[in-house]
């Protein structure tokens, strides 16, 4: 170990002067804002009224909160495995040396270039419609669904095939840490007369196990955030939440309170529910990483 | 990496030679007006050829525009108004017009040269809350009913004359969803402004004067029961139906005959339908009864903040009165408020349609009911919600309306 | 057969396992450019993905522009934007993952987790008082609100995507720079900077891309219709009262697609540039 390796605070801060003044200027303000007004009744036009924990404890008698407590948590254990190994799939298929990579990743990546729009919505209903494709595929298998839009056992479903169909992100991402993994790694095990599974098993997951850790979390707490789409795809009939409620998310409910509704207080003490939430979560998952997540340029 | 950093580099000197142009400074005496609204592209191109006239008129004075779709309008007022930098002129929903007001972020325009004296008659005075006047319409329109002549026809049905009553507009329905090719009509009993009438009809009030709900909890489920009787019995067109084809509407696309709605919608409706589209009446319980009235489009308000409230209610007369304006809008902003952009109009096709019919219904229209109270917005949203839910089969009527009271009541006292 | 055949049958069942997925994949892209060329009236509700019969004329009006405001003039913002914010995050983030990352430092830790912390608070509580703190500085209706964050890092992903990258990178390499006597500016820019490449990219494309389709950002900020970016153009489409122009709009934005399509065709390749064939010795 050498000295400026330990306790080099100079250095530490220098590199972190532009993100210090972001925190201090941009952030910290405003979050501790929402935090204050989160203990308040808030309208947006008149000064905020302190009302102590009385937002937090309304929501828990609130059943349109327990709604999208409910739909949330239903969104993120189904959209958040189904991405992560659509991403990680696609990426190792696209890893391997071949002809066109660029286009196949192009390609791959084209439906995550579209953000959650309006005439994304227009289409993904168009697909999901009584006698359009879904529909038609699954009835030759069989399966008589019918349209998926306008039915609340199905309006959720299609916006988590709507995250992973956007599997680009997490792709990339497996994809460029799938190319910092050394040649010699592999070439090492291969001597060793390792097969592919071996090899997947004892050099890749290891070696790719921070990046494995960064897009699951990133993506699960995305996914306790997920607005955009559902927003897009569920107005109209029912509002924001779509068919009976079946797709209001956190965030979506949230936005309506503060925004429509001008609670903002209360939309706030939401937030801070969510961070609580999420941040045990976090919390969690930070510390089994200790376990499972390796890191090649720190010891062990 | 050099390659990535050059790229990096051109573009930073391509971005700051872009930033350099803009910025717009007042020359001296001129003033500056923040003019918002909401909108389509139609609208902005319109919008701006009167602002054009009005700075022509007023070269003292400068209107520099914003506009927004409605959801996102109404995001960024709220956002504005709470940093206290709403702008000085801005378009108001009916809607939302006591949300503003009540919270003391709209101009009392009484106390300015505000000149609203050719108003029509059925305009006297709305827009006023407590003796102040808040918001000045552009435009009125009214509920109505829109019908599908070839597709009655074709279940062998006449088109709905002035009278019909509600029991003969249900058999209608029938007859149309069993011998026709489409369902009769859509779940109007989910939508508020149908309720309103059928209150209006009967004598009574969505809000009583001090804001709260002026109906009572058996009046709603009699009302949606009817409604949910007539999604089972498939007189109303399945609510999974009408999503699929969301943010249009399942009379354009020929999936039901008849539909309510706010006579100003006809224009969109003729233009995404190649059907031709007829306006007919509300039915009623007693003959005359109709319980229509004249409400605002949208109105034009002023900021409470504004540096310059005399130029702000200047540019909004100029909007509601210029006939030139008059003539450049003709029904966008719904039929003209006064009788001079009235007079000036030229209303052709569907806006033509909409004038008409506004004209023959005109001796039955009441007087406008008083700008709905805060929190109506909320109230309006939760009543289309809590129906659905009942249409869905996922809650029985009387939870429902138990559902819709408390959340009604919650949202009209905060 | 002989080990040539069956590397290429194995190619070829690869190139046909990856062409089938895509097709899949690509469905609703196909969708979405076909009803581009449909007639504006017949987009919804109809089940044929092919336009019958074609037309240009969505796209004759996109060209239009919206609402006053040239389609070059909406590009030339959204580009704007894009390109600042791309190198904004960069140059701000990189320096940050590399003291979380490589530098040991007291309270790195609870600074970490303070940067994951803003993460978790959902945005929309943000607004007001962000609103706030810009119009306080009157910077309202100017792009500062837009980028000056993405120069102080505020965006906490690619932060912490960084930092992950920086962390897989053997620590023998700046053991033995630092042995050379390189301090930690040399040890970043010579040997670490270099080697993150690939997370660099990520970064840029991202940043790219979300800048591009931002919405609520530009929405509270921007007031003046010539400073609109394409997003705030596309919701110009739609009202309540006059007939919605399906068509055009599903046309501006295949048209606002290719851009970053571009951008992702160009960037990508260096992804493939990797640690893996620059050969470094660890």
């Amino acid at each position: 170990m050498t000295r400026t390796r330990h306790g080099d605070a100079g250095a530490g801060l220098l590199f972190l002067t532009p993100w210090l003044l972001g925190m201090l200027l941009l952030t910290i303000g405003p979050m501790l804002a929402s935090l204050y007004l989160s203990f308040t009744d808030y309208n947006l036009f008149d000064a905020p009224e302190w009302i102590g924990l009385e937002n937090y404890r309304r929501m828990f008698d609130d059943p349109r909160y327990l709604q999208s407590v409910r739909v949330t948590g239903g969104y993120v254990a189904l959209a958040v495995p189904l991405k992560m190994l659509a991403a990680l799939g696609v990426a190792l298929l696209l890893n391997q040396p071949r002809r066109g990579q660029g286009l196949y990743r192009s390609a791959f990546y084209a439906p995550s270039l579209i953000g959650a729009s309006v005439s994304l919505s227009l289409v993904w209903k168009s697909i999901f419609s009584d006698g359009a494709i879904v529909d038609r595929g699954l009835g030759a298998i069989g399966l008589h669904t019918g349209g998926w839009v306008g039915r609340p056992q199905w309006s959720l479903p299609m916006l988590v095939l709507l995250a992973a169909w956007q599997f680009g992100g997490p792709m990339v991402i497996f994809l460029a840490g799938l190319k910092q993994i050394p040649a010699e790694l592999y070439e090492a095990a291969a001597v060793d007369g390792a097969g592919p599974w071996r090899r997947f098993r004892a050099v890749t997951l290891p070696m790719l196990s921070p990046v494995i850790f960064f897009n699951l979390l990133l993506e699960i707490i995305g996914a306790f955030q997920v607005f955009t789409s559902a927003f897009v795809i569920a107005t109209g009939v029912g509002g924001g939440g779509g068919p009976a409620g079946s797709t209001l998310v956190y965030t979506v409910y949230l936005y309506d309170k503060g925004f429509s509704d001008f609670r903002m207080g209360y939309a706030s003490a939401m937030a801070w529910m969510l961070v609580l939430g999420v941040g045990l979560i976090t919390a969690l998952l930070f510390r089994t990483s200790r376990v499972w997540v390796h890191y090649a340029g720190e010891k062990p | 990496m050099r390659r990535f950093g050059t790229a990096l580099a051109a573009a930073i000197l391509l971005a700051a030679g872009l930033t350099a142009c803009g910025g717009d400074d007042d020359a001296g005496g001129t003033v500056t007006l923040r003019f918002s609204w909401w909108g389509n592209a139609d609208r902005a191109a319109l919008m701006q050829q009167s602002i054009d006239l009005f700075q022509a008129a007023n070269p003292t004075i400068k209107v520099t525009p914003s506009f927004q779709e409605f959801e996102a309008y109404w995001q960024k007022m709220a956002t504005e108004t709470a940093g206290g930098n709403a702008p000085d002129v801005l378009q108001m929903d009916f809607a939302y017009l006591r949300e503003y007001a009540d919270r003391n972020v709209l101009l009392d325009l009484k106390k300015t040269d505000v000149n609203v004296g050719d108003l029509i008659p059925a305009f006297q005075g709305v827009g006023e809350v407590d003796g102040a006047l808040y918001g000045v319409p552009t435009g009125g329109n009214t509920w109505c009913m829109f019908y599908n002549p070839a597709l009655l026809k074709d279940a062998g049905v006449e088109e709905p004359k002035d009278g019909i009553t509600w029991d003969q507009y249900h058999a209608l329905l029938d007859t149309v969803s069993k011998k026709g090719k489409t369902y009769g009509g859509s779940n109007y009993r989910s939508v508020i402004y149908s309720f309103e009438s059928w209150l209006l009809q009967q004598g009574g009030r969505l809000y009583t004067e001090d804001g709260t709900l002026g109906f009572t909890r058996d009046q709603l489920i009699a009302y949606w029961t009817v409604g949910k009787q007539y999604i089972d019995d498939g007189r109303f067109i399945p609510a999974e139906k009408v999503a699929q084809i969301e943010p249009a509407s399942p009379i354009v696309k020929d999936l039901i005959a008849t539909e309510f709605r706010w006579d100003n919608f006809f224009a969109r409706y003729a233009g995404e339908t190649d059907a031709e589209l007829k306006i007919g009446p509300v039915p009623v319980i007693t003959p005359g009864a109709t319980g229509q009235y004249l409400k605002p489009a949208m109105l034009l308000s002023a900021s409470a903040r504004t540096d310059h409230p005399e130029e702000s209610a200047k540019l909004i007369s100029f909007l509601i009165n210029d006939p030139q304006v008059g003539r450049i809008f003709g029904s966008n902003r719904g039929i003209p408020a006064t009788n001079a952009q009235r007079k000036a109009a030229v209303l052709e096709g569907p806006a033509a349609a909409i004038a008409a019919y506004e004209e023959a219904i005109a001796p039955l229209l009441q007087q406008a009911p008083p700008a709905p109270p805060k929190g109506a917005g909320t109230v309006e949203a939760a009543f289309l919600r809590i129906a659905d839910e009942i249409s869905y089969g996922r809650s029985a009527v009387p939870d429902a309306v138990d559902a819709f009271f408390a959340e009604a009541e919650d949202a009209l006292a905060g | 057969m002989t080990s040539g055949g069956k590397a290429a049958a194995k190619r070829l069942l690869w190139h046909a396992g990856a062409i089938l997925l895509l097709v899949v994949v690509l469905y609703p892209v196909f969708w979405m450019i076909s009803s581009s060329f449909k007639d504006s009236r017949s987009i919804i509700g109809d089940l044929d993905l092919l336009p019958a019969p074609p037309t240009t004329r969505n796209y004759a009006t996109a060209a239009e522009g919206v609402g006053g405001i040239s389609v070059w003039r909406l590009f030339g913002n959204s580009l704007l934007l894009a390109v600042v914010s791309v190198a904004g995050t960069v140059i701000s983030s990189a320096p940050a993952a590399y003291a979380f990352a490589r530098v040991r430092f007291r309270g790195r830790g609870a600074l970490f987790a303070l940067m994951i912390s803003t993460l978790l608070l959902p945005f929309h509580v943000l607004i007001i008082p962000q609103y706030i703190v810009f119009q306080r500085l009157d910077l309202i209706d100017t792009y500062v609100p837009l980028l000056v964050g993405k120069f102080l890092a505020v965006e906490a992903f690619f932060v912490f995507l960084l930092v992950q990258f920086m962390r897989t990178l053997p620590h023998e390499l700046d053991e033995s720079a630092t042995i050379d006597g390189a301090g930690h500016a040399r040890i970043f820019w010579n040997i670490v900077l270099p080697l993150s490449r690939p997370a660099l990219i990520t970064t840029s494309i991202f940043t790219f891309i979300w800048t591009w389709n931002d919405f609520f950002g530009p929405l509270i900020y921007l007031s003046t219709p010539d400073t609109y970016p394409l997003p705030l153009a596309l919701q110009l489409y739609i009202d309540q009262t006059e007939a919605t122009d399906y068509g055009a709009l599903i046309a501006m934005s295949m048209l606002a697609l290719l851009p970053v399509l571009l951008f992702f065709l160009v960037f990508q390749r260096f992804l493939i540039e990797g640690v893996s064939t620059s050969g470094i010795k660890g």
